[in-house]
């Protein structure tokens, strides 16, 4: 829950809510076709934003893909 | 001394959706709670729009989900407005975007005699000593606290916390020693009636929501099953004397002058038997107390406030205050923290949760430009007196940024939301499907925070992950039932 965000952790945060395998999906593909809906990006944007990623639910929708996340948080950096 | 006393931890008055909630939520802890309630369920009530969260959020902590999806409501996805610019309709959706639609994308349109007779029995189920037909006369305590209520045949219940949600016509709210506050812009009043037959808009938006402006006021569309309608015209005060004459009249005449709604019932006949036979009007005047808390007692829903009906708010503010007030209690009946410290936090959240939506009705009403009108004019943000604004606003604990600086504020999230509006466009259009714009309003923004937060709950249960709301706020504990400090929560 404290790690720092790195994109190992993003990509491990996504499959925890997905109940996937990390691994089993690539960093460019749409997160929604493999089950994220609101509640679970609600999720993230809460666990992400206590960890000091200040996107919110909406600006994760926009493009919901592990790359975009990390490029929208280096962008924040 | 009157050998008719009992006694419990808590006495909640009023069985509606706000006394069920706060009951349901303490018996899980396992307090002793008695319920009062003033008529026999069924009874008739209005309010019948809901939000997801309270269908989601609250509705999966009370453990209803499933015999709320037995009775069958009409399934919103959201609001419908023929509202602003725009000559056609637009969409409020719940969803952001169609492939976002989860289980928070949809709520219910309920006949509440129903809706409430079911959180009722659940309450009961859940161990809540239920009691109907019991008229409560008065709150008594002395100056330290409130310790408990007496009926009108002169038997007493001596509790720990005395609970009031027992509506907008109830004068308990006063044993909080407060005063009720109204706004100055929102005075309006609702007359209202049902129909048979009226059309429908085209799905999926068949089950939402139709707000409908007109030079008078507005109209509420509500399709409460494919043919019976719930329909009412929210009107300013000024009209209240001419109601008192033929209300029927009255209200076809409404109809008749807003376009839309009087083409959706062009095929229609009003139900003039039984419950919905009756044509009703309320007062829908937006007030609010001046405090919702004094040691031993708490004012939960309309008791404490209400907000023009225009977003479907009536149920999702007295839930939300009802998980609130159960969550402040069972904190300090267990001895965790002092209530001084629980019912800020309190008071700090329903505050809040009231103030996002009253900045979001002003930009709101302000959005319908209608010079002529003397309802519109009254209304705008621009036509607000600076110091009855203020007045209010910061009652309610908003930000104190001087009268100007406020008005202002308004100002600005006025045009963000009608901009948005703007960008969103007409209903069933690729762009009308999606909620960016809308959503990424700040006042949008705020409004949602805390509804996400109670879905988020719901669905999630003890997974649920939540940051502080307030500043040097109180955090939920791991089962949502209780106040914990920041580092308490794992």
């Amino acid at each position: 829950m404290t790690a720092p965000l790195s994109l190992e952790r993003l990509r491990s945060d996504v499959a925890e809510v997905l109940a996937e395998e990390p691994g089993s999906f690539a960093d460019d593909e749409n997160l929604i076709d493999r089950g994220l809906d609101s509640i679970r990006l609600m999720t993230l944007a809460t666990q992400w934003r206590e960890a000091g990623f200040e996107a919110g639910y909406l600006d994760l929708a926009q493009e919901p893909t592990v790359a975009a996340w990390w490029n929208l948080l280096e962008g924040k950096r | 001394m009157n050998a008719n006393i009992e006694t419990a931890d808590v006495v909640v008055v009023g069985g509606g959706p706000g006394g069920s909630t706060t009951a349901t939520l303490l018996a899980k802890r396992g307090h002793r709670v008695v319920l009062l309630e003033k008529e026999t369920f069924p009874r008739y009530q209005i309010g019948e729009s809901l939000l997801p969260s309270t269908v989601h959020g609250i509705g999966r902590m009370l453990g209803v989900t499933e015999e709320l999806e037995k009775a069958s409501f009409m399934v919103k996805r959201g609001g419908s407005f023929r509202w602003g610019t725009n000559p056609v309709p637009w969409n409020f959706l719940f969803a952001v975007a169609p492939e976002l639609s989860g289980p928070t994308s949809y709520a219910y349109q309920v006949e509440r005699m129903k809706f409430d007779e079911i959180l009722l029995r659940n309450a009961a189920r859940n161990g809540v000593d239920v009691r109907e037909n019991v008229d409560v006369k008065e709150v008594i305590g002395d100056d330290e606290r409130v310790r408990g209520i007496r009926l009108a045949d002169g038997h007493e219940i001596h509790a720990t916390f005395v609970v009031d949600a027992s509506g907008n016509r109830s004068r308990i709210h006063q044993g909080v020693r407060g005063e009720r506050i109204y706004s100055d812009f929102f005075q309006n009043i609702a007359l209202f009636g049902y129909f048979e037959g009226g059309k429908r808009l085209p799905a999926p938006d068949s089950g939402n929501i139709l707000c409908a402006a007109f030079d008078e006021g507005w109209m509420w569309y509500i399709p409460l099953s494919d043919t019976l309608t719930s329909v009412g015209a929210v009107i300013s005060r000024e009209h209240a004397a001419k109601l008192q004459g033929d209300q029927e009249q009255s209200l076809l005449g409404f109809v008749d002058r807003c376009e839309i709604v009087k083409d959706f019932l062009s095929d229609a006949t009003r139900v003039t038997e039984g419950t919905y036979g009756e044509i009703r009007t309320r007062k829908d005047y937006s007030y609010t107390n001046s405090t919702f808390h004094r040691p031993g007692m708490v004012l939960v829903g309309d008791a404490a406030c209400f907000i023009d009906p225009v977003f479907s708010t009536g149920v999702h503010l007295a839930t939300y205050a009802g998980l609130l007030a159960a969550r402040s209690i069972n904190t300090v009946l267990a001895g965790d923290l002092a209530e001084d410290r629980v019912f800020e936090e309190f008071e700090g959240r329903y505050r809040r949760e009231y103030r996002v939506f009253y900045e979001f009705l002003s930009a709101f009403y302000d959005m319908q430009s209608n010079e002529e009108s003397y309802f519109w004019k009254a209304r705008k943000v621009t036509n607000f007196n600076a110091t009855d604004l203020e007045a209010f606003v910061s009652l309610v604990g908003g930000v104190h940024s001087g009268e100007q600086a406020l008005v202002q504020n308004f100002r600005e999230s006025s045009g963000a939301l009608a901009d948005a509006v703007e960008r969103t466009g007409t209903m069933q259009t690729e762009s009308g499907e999606r909620m960016h714009h809308l959503f990424g309003t700040p006042v949008v923004r705020e409004v949602m925070q805390e509804m996400n937060n109670i879905q988020v709950r719901g669905v999630q249960g003890t997974a649920a992950r939540e940051l502080p709301l307030l500043e040097d706020g109180l955090v939920p504990a791991a089962d949502g039932l209780s106040w914990v400090s920041v580092g308490e929560a794992k």
